[in-house]
Parts: structure tokens; C-alpha cells; sequence
């Protein structure tokens, strides 16, 4: 109770109509009482005026079809779904969406910004046709020179009406506008003449069109070029690429292509440095050892050591590349049985797993197996833990196990995999 | 029965197969036949031989058929591959009647008749330069027994831990058990549904 309150209670104006203030109530918190607080709506109060312009903003953003329109529909859809389409629309009032409509944060929003309004020819899947969709017969034959000749006028005319949309200049030209018109003429023509449309004549207009048709290609369309300057500026043409002597050393040693060396996957595990010492003092350098997998059962294991820090890592590298071994692997996710290798002090026992296990290894034989496309996998590392040697210990476990075929044979047994049989052959 | 010389034995086929050795010899024992026939079967072991001190000879200096009568054979065999077989028949004086594809060559072995110098020679195998034979390890200790019913054997044989011993993990592992109807392998037992006590594991 405060000690104010008799005093208040004596100064105060005594009115019929006042009504006995409530004590104020003791604070314990230090924020201020919830009625104290300023309250703030969840959405922000609309005035009237906005109001009105929201509402004009909606009929322009979403406006009431008309029956032009709603005929439309009624060629695509039928009328039980036209008469849910405009349930649906019925339900959603358009100020709705716009004052509560947010952006998706779900897992299965597109990850690009797109209303789904339009097909994009980067991110959408390009409009095909078929034989299908050709009315009438999908004869064509190759056309005389005749027909040839006035298909290529045609089509160049064509042509030329789409590089000038507002019709061809004619009279008396300047230089600039003439070069320009004969330029483009010289590219409609040689685009007329590469057109299958000229070669081939038909009976039926629509096969020959469906001849110049993209849709029916199989061919998919080139990507767009884009233009801007930062595109400009990494734009890297091939013959710009500098070749690196031993990368293409190891391309010749592997007998493969460049683009396949792309598909590996390199990882430097371990990085640090040694020094020599000699009469003149310590010769210090960095020693590297990578990792190299094509995550489909291929793995090698390299080292580099360099007084230069970017020679000894691409050393390293190479030499990973090149002491790829193929790593035999269960049903392409993990090992046949369970392994020990022993490498110096250290030891590294492997686990093969049922499916769905994961990898639950320590980091380095994680990065291993990933490079070698292993999925189920335990394992143990009970003595020394030196990194170096638990890299080798797991990659030779890995690269010299025993398959049961060639136990079988080492032992003189027949052996038949009784999957194949109770599961169809549906196995790996 | 003690387990201590299969211990012996266990140690031995291991340091013979690290030695690259050819053929070996394990003392005799009810026990020690059993298994090194149980390895017979199972691929590991190419021969087991009773004898001495001394090695049998092996196969290539043996006495061998002459090739002419080994071509004969071969065509017999071509013409009637039943002939492989053994026979039991018996003439009507309850004679056995000759083979038809001649006398058979039985090699002899001297087994010493003092038991205590007889050996049992076990041949090993190798394959790609890799022993069959790499790893042999008691499971039953002397000092600690372990019998499996057949369900923790069904277990151990699907590589799961049982009765405190782990599952044959390794690919192509081998366990040899010891049940009322002899020494068996895990798998063996299984499929006749015996428990028995473990002896040892074989990959």
C-alpha cells in the first residue's frame, strides 16, 4: 500500500462523479505494465483514402473477367472446373492477397522469383509438340528447283519483315541505311536458304510449317546470351584457358578428357609444414596431402611437399588424381564385410552398414568415403590417430578388400547371390 | 577335451600361412581331425593326410597311371560318365566284380603305429598370392566355455552379436561348433537347427 494515498485522498477534488481511483498496482518487473505499454495492432490500420486506393489497385490487379474471357476458359476447361476455379475465386478476396499475401518461406516455394505467368526459356521447360499435333498427313517430299527457288523468295521475304517490323525503307537510302538493308537481306537470305521448309515441299501446309517449327525440334533451343558486364568481364573464350603442363601431363597418363577431370572430387586433408636442415640452415617447405574421388568408386590418395606453398598443394593434387584405385563397393553404398588396415601406429577398423546409416566416421574417413561414393559406413580408429596415417590406413583398407566372389574361388565354392532371385534381379 | 592345443593349432595354421608354407602338420586329436576335415570342406585346407614325422609325399611324386591307360579312361568316361561312380555290384557268387574303368591307385601313407608319432599334414592354400587361411582364432577359451543355442547361432551367422560373441562380419568368416552330432560349421547347425559349444572362427 502506498504512503501516498491518504494524502491524495485528502487533496483531491471531491466530485460526485469521481469514482475512487484503483490503487496503483505495485510493479515487479522492470518493463512497463502491459496497459502502459503502447498497443500495436498486428496489421496496420487502413485509413479510408487508402482504402479506396487499394481497392483500385485490386481491380487493376485482379479484375473481374468478363464473359469474353470466361468463354475462353470454357475451350479449355470444362464446366464443373470452371465453376471451382470461380469458387475458389470467390473464397480469396483480392484485398486479402494484397494486404496479407507474403512471400513462401516453405521448403517447396520455387527457388526463383517467378508468378508461373509466362515460360522462361532458361528456367522452364521448353513447349514441345509431337507428330500429334500435325492435322492432316506428315508426308512431305524434297521439292524441285522450281519450289525451291520460291520458297527461298518467301521465306526471305519472311525474314526481312521480322528484322523490320515497321517495313522495309524504300527509295533513295544513305550509306549507313543502305549497308544496313543489304546486310540484313545477305542474313535473311542465307537463313531462307538453310530452312527445311525450302528443301521439302507438301500436300500439307501444316507439315511443312511443323519443318520450320522449333517446338518439334529436338534440338533445344540455345540459351539466351546475356549481356551485362559483369558476364563480359568472365567471359573466357577456350582457347584463352592457360594449359597447365601437368595437367595435361595427367590427362595424357589417364587417357581421359578434360571435361572428365572435372567430375573429380579434390580435397586437401592435410597441410603442414617440414623443414630441412642443412649446413646452410632450415630449408623450410609445406607438405600437402589430398584426397581425389569421383564419388563413384574411384579414390586416391596424394602428397605434395614444395618450398612453394601452390606447388606442393597442385603436386599433391595431381599425384592424388593419378593413384586413383578403384574402391569395390556393396550395392555402390558401402563395404563388403568389415576391414582393418594398420599403418604405422595406426590402426582403422571399417564397418560396413545396412542402408539409411550414413556415415558415422570421424571427419577424414568421412571425406574418404564421400570421395569414394561410400553411404553407410562406421568406423573405429582405437590406436594413434595421426592424420596422415589414417588417411593411407583407410584408403588401402579400402582399395584391398576381398570380394566374396574371389573367396569363393580361392576356395573352391560355387556362390549364387539369392537377391537376384527373390527380388526380381532388382538389385544393384 | 582341452582347448589349449586348438589354441596351438589356431596359432599355427596362421604363422604356416604368413610362412607361404605349402603343407603343415598339427598333432592328432579326435578334435583336431574334425576340424581340419570341417576346413577340407569348407575350401580352406586342399588336403589332410594321417602319417608321421615325415610328410606324405605330395601329389606329383606319387605313383601315377601311366597316360595311355589315363586316355583310355577318358574315353570310357566320355562314352559313359556314370562310370565315375562307384560301384557295389557283385557277381552270383557274391563276388565283387571289377571295376570298369580298372583297378583303382591307392597311394600309401606309413602312420606309425605309436600313436604318439603320428601327425596329422594339413596342405594350405593359396590364391593370388594371398593365403585362403589368413585368420584362425579360438572362441571358447580354455578357461571360459561358450555354448551358442542354435537362434544366437542363426544371429552370429546373419552378423549379428550373440551370447557375447560378434557376428561373422568378415566376408566369407567361418565358425566351427561342436554339437552332439559332431563338429560343425555355424551355417550347418543353423540349417539343422543344433546348438553346441563355439570352438573357433576361420577367415
Amino acid at each position: 500500500m502506498s504512503v501516498c494515498r491518504p494524502a491524495r485522498c485528502l487533496f483531491s477534488k471531491a466530485t460526485a462523479t469521481s469514482l475512487p481511483r484503483p490503487p496503483p498496482q505495485r510493479s515487479f518487473h522492470a518493463s512497463a505494465s502491459r496497459p502502459a505499454r503502447k498497443r500495436r495492432p498486428h496489421y496496420p490500420s487502413i485509413k479510408a483514402e487508402d482504402l479506396k486506393l487499394l481497392n483500385q489497385a485490386s481491380e487493376a490487379e485482379y479484375p473481374k473477367f468478363d464473359t469474353s474471357e470466361t468463354t475462353l476458359l470454357e475451350k479449355k476447361y470444362t464446366r464443373a472446373q470452371i465453376a471451382a476455379i470461380k469458387a475458389a475465386e470467390s473464397t480469396i478476396d483480392a484485398r486479402d492477397v494484397l494486404t496479407q499475401g507474403q512471400r513462401r518461406t516453405d521448403p517447396w516455394r520455387l527457388n526463383y522469383e517467378d508468378d508461373l505467368a509466362e515460360v522462361d526459356p532458361v528456367t522452364d521447360r521448353p513447349e514441345k509438340l509431337t507428330g500429334d499435333d500435325i492435322k492432316g498427313s506428315k508426308n512431305f517430299r524434297l521439292a524441285n528447283d522450281v519450289q525451291r527457288d520460291e520458297n527461298i523468295a518467301r521465306i526471305t521475304s519472311e525474314n526481312l519483315a521480322k528484322m523490320y517490323p515497321e517495313g522495309v525503307p524504300e527509295g533513295a537510302l544513305d550509306n549507313q541505311e543502305a549497308g544496313r538493308l543489304k546486310s540484313s537481306t545477305e542474313a535473311a537470305f542465307s537463313q531462307a536458304v538453310l530452312d527445311p521448309r525450302v528443301s521439302y515441299t507438301s500436300n500439307n501446309p501444316a507439315a511443312l510449317e511443323s519443318l520450320g517449327d522449333e517446338r518439334h525440334s529436338i534440338v533445344a533451343p540455345d540459351l539466351p546470351r546475356v549481356e551485362n558486364r559483369m558476364a563480359r568481364q568472365t567471359r573466357r573464350l577456350s582457347t584463352e584457358e592457360e594449359e597447365d603442363p601437368r595437367q595435361k601431363r595427367l590427362l595424357q597418363y589417364l587417357g581421359w578428357e578434360k571435361q572428365k577431370l572435372r567430375s573429380i572430387r579434390v580435397k586437401t586433408l592435410v597441410v603442414h609444414g617440414v623443414t630441412n636442415q642443412t649446413r646452410m640452415g632450415k630449408i623450410r617447405s609445406l607438405y600437402y596431402l589430398t584426397i581425389a574421388g569421383n564419388q563413384d568408386g574411384l579414390l586416391g590418395v596424394g602428397e605434395g611437399k614444395s618450398v612453394e606453398p601452390e606447388e606442393g598443394r597442385k603436386q599433391s593434387v595431381m599425384s592424388a588424381i593419378r593413384n586413383m584405385r578403384p574402391v569395390p563397393r556393396y550395392e555402390n553404398r558401402t563395404t563388403f564385410g568389415d576391414l582393418e588396415q594398420k599403418v604405422g601406429a595406426t590402426k582403422v577398423q571399417l564397418f560396413s552398414r545396412p542402408p539409411g546409416f550414413g556415415l558415422r566416421v570421424q571427419h577424414l574417413i568421412f571425406e574418404l568415403a564421400r570421395a569414394a561414393g561410400l553411404q553407410d559406413l562406421s568406423a573405429k580408429t582405437p590406436r594413434s590417430r595421426n592424420k596422415m596415417n589414417v588417411i593411407k590406413a583407410t584408403w588401402e583398407a579400402l582399395t584391398s578388400q576381398k570380394l566374396p566372389d574371389e573367396i569363393a574361388r580361392a576356395r573352391g565354392k560355387k556362390l549364387v547371390d539369392v537377391r537376384k532371385v527373390y527380388y526380381g534381379g532388382a538389385i544393384h | 577335451m582341452s582347448l589349449v592345443n586348438l589354441a596351438h593349432v589356431c596359432s599355427h595354421m596362421q604363422n604356416a600361412s604368413k610362412a607361404r608354407l605349402g603343407l603343415t602338420s598339427i598333432p592328432v586329436s579326435k578334435m583336431h581331425v574334425n576340424i581340419a576335415l570341417g576346413l577340407q570342406r569348407e575350401g580352406f585346407l586342399s588336403s589332410v593326410t594321417l602319417g608321421g614325422p615325415t610328410p606324405p609325399r605330395p601329389f606329383l611324386l606319387q605313383a601315377q597311371q601311366d597316360p595311355e591307360r589315363l586316355d583310355k579312361m577318358a574315353e570310357k568316361l566320355a562314352a559313359e560318365p556314370w562310370l565315375a561312380y562307384p560301384t557295389e555290384e557283385t557277381d552270383d557268387q557274391g563276388k565283387k566284380l571289377k571295376s570298369p574303368l580298372g583297378p583303382e591307385q591307392v597311394h600309401e601313407v606309413h602312420v606309425p603305429q605309436n600313436p604318439a608319432r603320428r601327425r596329422l599334414w594339413l596342405g594350405l592354400k593359396y590364391w593370388q598370392n594371398e593365403p585362403v587361411l589368413k585368420n584362425m582364432k579360438l572362441v571358447s577359451k580354455p578357461t571360459r566355455r561358450i555354448w551358442l543355442t542354435s537362434e544366437d547361432l542363426g544371429k552370429i551367422t546373419r552378423t549379428r552379436e550373440s551370447s557375447y560373441v560378434k557376428g561373422l562380419t568378415h566376408p566369407g568368416e567361418c565358425m566351427f561348433v561342436t554339437t552332439d552330432r559332431g563338429i560343425l560349421e555355424a551355417r550347418e547347425c543353423v540349417e539343422r537347427k543344433l546348438g553346441g559349444m563355439a570352438l573357433c572362427r576361420v577367415w
